[in-house]
């Protein structure tokens, strides 16, 4: 079975996206009062799950391909659900534009600082950015005039669950198909060269910096539409709850458990780590953060390659070894004309 | 004037605390490559563990430090041998993920054992010196934790030039293999660095235990200043952090004393521009360490 997935991978990928997509759609069409097989509270945390796709999916379209490690990518989220929110409670200025306009903001602000630390290499452009959410912060709590500072701003409340349910899903469907299509571009494959050789890159004449540069405005941009959404669906926002230090490390985990570099690797590892996330929550409620990270300590040491590198090349992880060794004899002859297709 | 001289003299005694803070996290990175970003969490331990001695035994805050620095070079030792070890040749990636695991880790176990509250330690040596017939003054205690770091700092660079362990260490860091080949044991001066760079963070978290509210989320800010430093001051550089740690503490000093409205916690902002500047600027670092800052 292993090796039919293989061969036809990106069909079935497409396939299953397409089934999820269609089995959840007519979840709300459930919600008569009086049958309560689906609850709003239900529908809110798929919104939650298809929020987290989405960035997870952006992250990883500029960290897993370009080999960037973006470790502030909050910081976008946040300017999102910002700008959305002055623009909303400032200026009155309707939702659909509001959202438009703190993404743009996120997107220019990428533009900006993706100038400066997009040139430098590795670690320093991780803490870079590091350093940029952890400053971000305060200076949106010092703009008191603008911000509300300290004490937040609250967005005028609209709750209408089924329509942030359906305009999260879709517009997760449309990034992840976006992604997908762009890694069978010239564009994605050239950012798959810059993560597998910057110099080499440039020498084949690719412009790194211009590479770098667009994915990276493009993810913030498509971030900062998900903190608009998070902003206007939550009616609430302050510098703590916006800036909140783990959901950049959240993104990274699911990134990471799925697959880091591949388009259906996010989407596998969000669903996972979140559902995951509300038994920890449940047990452990104390130290839930320790167990988090005690679990991203081990996931990086014994699966660095992720849930999707495990079914597409099982000998690249240890674990993966372990479950060939176990439930997959026979199919090690399948192996050499699919490794190349393993990296997408 | 008075203002000026004032906030120059708070700089420079913050900034040789910070030389003392940065070092082992620069040495860490300099020798093994691996960006430690729970530093902050090993200074928080180290204050937290002066705090016990002064509460519970009285002592005052600096003699802590015949107790912190063996304790967390055992700590060091043995973290070294279970976790880093496994890191150390992986992609930057991987040690930044773990190093960050294991602060948000230490941050909220320590959360759990002593709660949020921040701690304050008690000094004999509270109150000022005044300078002549002038409003200036140097705070005791500050005055003192810059003698300790100097010393400390001064002890180190011996350490590192005069000793045989020292000089493994440096060998090891400026060319791995050349090291291995002459003899050196690799393992062990990485295992004996770690420890050693962690027991120096744990002595700069009793320096600090005196100036400022001990609580479990101090460690962020912190790890961030050290990268900073740096950043500006290149890999494992004594001369280097002492530069860099003073142009940081002149610059907080001065922002929180002349920009109107903005207090301390605009520090960690000047701080990260002052790092993405020099990292666009002169990314090699402003001078040179047990080598130069480059990517690992």
């Amino acid at each position: 079975m292993l090796a039919t997935w293989r061969r036809y991978k990106l069909t079935r990928w497409l396939a299953l996206v397409l089934l999820i997509v269609l089995i959840l759609l007519p979840l709300p069409q459930f919600l008569a009062p009086e049958r309560k097989l689906v609850t709003n509270s239900l529908l809110f945390s798929f919104t939650q799950l298809f929020m987290l796709i989405w960035m997870a999916s952006n992250w990883n379209a500029f960290s897993g391909f370009t080999g960037y490690v973006d470790f502030g990518h909050a910081v976008f989220f946040g300017l999102g659900a910002y700008g959305t929110g002055v623009l909303m409670v400032k200026l009155g200025v309707p939702f659909p534009i509001a959202v438009l306009g703190g993404a743009i903001v996120a997107a220019i602000f990428a533009f900006l600082i993706g100038s400066a630390t997009l040139r430098l290499k590795g670690p320093y452009f991780s803490i870079a950015m590091l350093g940029t959410f952890v400053a971000m912060r305060e200076i949106v709590r010092i703009i008191k005039p603008i911000t509300g500072g300290g004490s937040g701003l609250t967005l005028p409340p609209y709750l209408n669950r089924p329509l942030f349910y359906y305009v999260t899903l879709i517009g997760m469907a449309i990034v992840v198909l976006l992604i997908w299509l762009m890694r069978r571009t010239q564009f994605g494959a050239s950012l798959i060269a810059i993560r597998e050789d910057e110099v080499g890159a440039e020498m084949r004449g690719i412009n790194t910096t211009r590479h770098k540069i667009t994915i990276f405005c493009l993810a913030c941009f498509s971030t900062g539409i998900v903190g608009g959404l998070w902003a206007y669906q939550n009616t609430f926002i302050d510098p703590d709850i916006v800036f909140f230090e783990s959901r950049t490390i959240e993104l990274v985990m699911m990134t990471i458990l799925g697959g880091l570099g591949t388009v259906a690797g996010p989407v596998v590892g969000a669903t996972v780590l979140y559902w995951l996330r509300d038994i920890i929550w449940a047990n452990f409620l104390d130290y839930h953060l320790i167990v988090q990270g005690i679990m991203l300590i081990l996931i990086v040491l014994f699966v660095p390659e992720g849930i999707m590198g495990i079914i597409g090349d099982p000998d690249s992880t240890s674990l993966g070894r372990l479950w060939k060794k176990h439930f997959g004899q026979g199919e090690e002859t399948e192996q050499p004309t699919t490794t190349t297709e393993v990296q997408s | 004037m008075e203002q000026l001289t004032q906030a120059t003299i708070n700089g420079v005694m913050l900034g040789g605390y910070y030389a003392v803070m940065v070092l082992g996290f620069s040495i860490i990175w300099g020798v093994m490559g691996v960006i430690n970003l729970a530093h902050g969490e090993f200074i928080m331990i180290g204050a937290y563990l002066t705090w016990i001695m002064n509460k519970q035994f009285g002592w005052e805050p600096l003699t802590a430090i015949i107790v912190v620095v063996p304790v967390m070079f055992v700590l060091g030792y043995i973290l070294q041998r279970i976790l880093i070890n496994r890191i150390i040749d992986r992609p930057y990636l991987i040690s930044l993920l773990v190093t960050f695991s294991l602060a948000i880790i230490i941050a909220n176990a320590t959360k759990l054992i002593f709660t949020a509250t921040p701690r304050t330690v008690n000094t004999v040596y509270s109150g000022f010196w005044r300078i002549g017939e002038t409003s200036i003054t140097v705070p005791k205690t500050r005055a003192i934790v810059l003698i300790a770091a100097l010393i400390i700092m001064g002890l180190l660079w011996l350490f590192l030039q005069r000793t045989r362990l020292g000089k493994s260490i440096r060998a090891a860091a400026q060319n791995r293999e050349a090291a291995r080949i002459v003899g050196i044991e690799i393992a062990a001066v990485y295992a004996l660095t770690f420890a050693i760079c962690i027991a120096l963070t744990g002595a700069a978290g009793v320096l600090i235990s005196p100036t400022t509210p001990i609580y479990p989320f101090m460690g962020g800010p912190l790890t961030l200043k050290a990268f900073a430093i740096t950043a500006m001051s290149g890999l494992g550089s004594i001369p280097g952090a002492l530069a860099g740690g003073v142009v940081l503490g002149l610059v907080e000093t001065l922002i929180a004393t002349f920009v109107p409205g903005v207090g301390t916690n605009l520090g960690i902002v000047s701080s990260f521009v002052i790092l993405v500047v020099v990292l666009v600027v002169r990314p090699q670092g402003l001078f040179g360490g047990l080598k130069a800052a480059e990517a690992h």
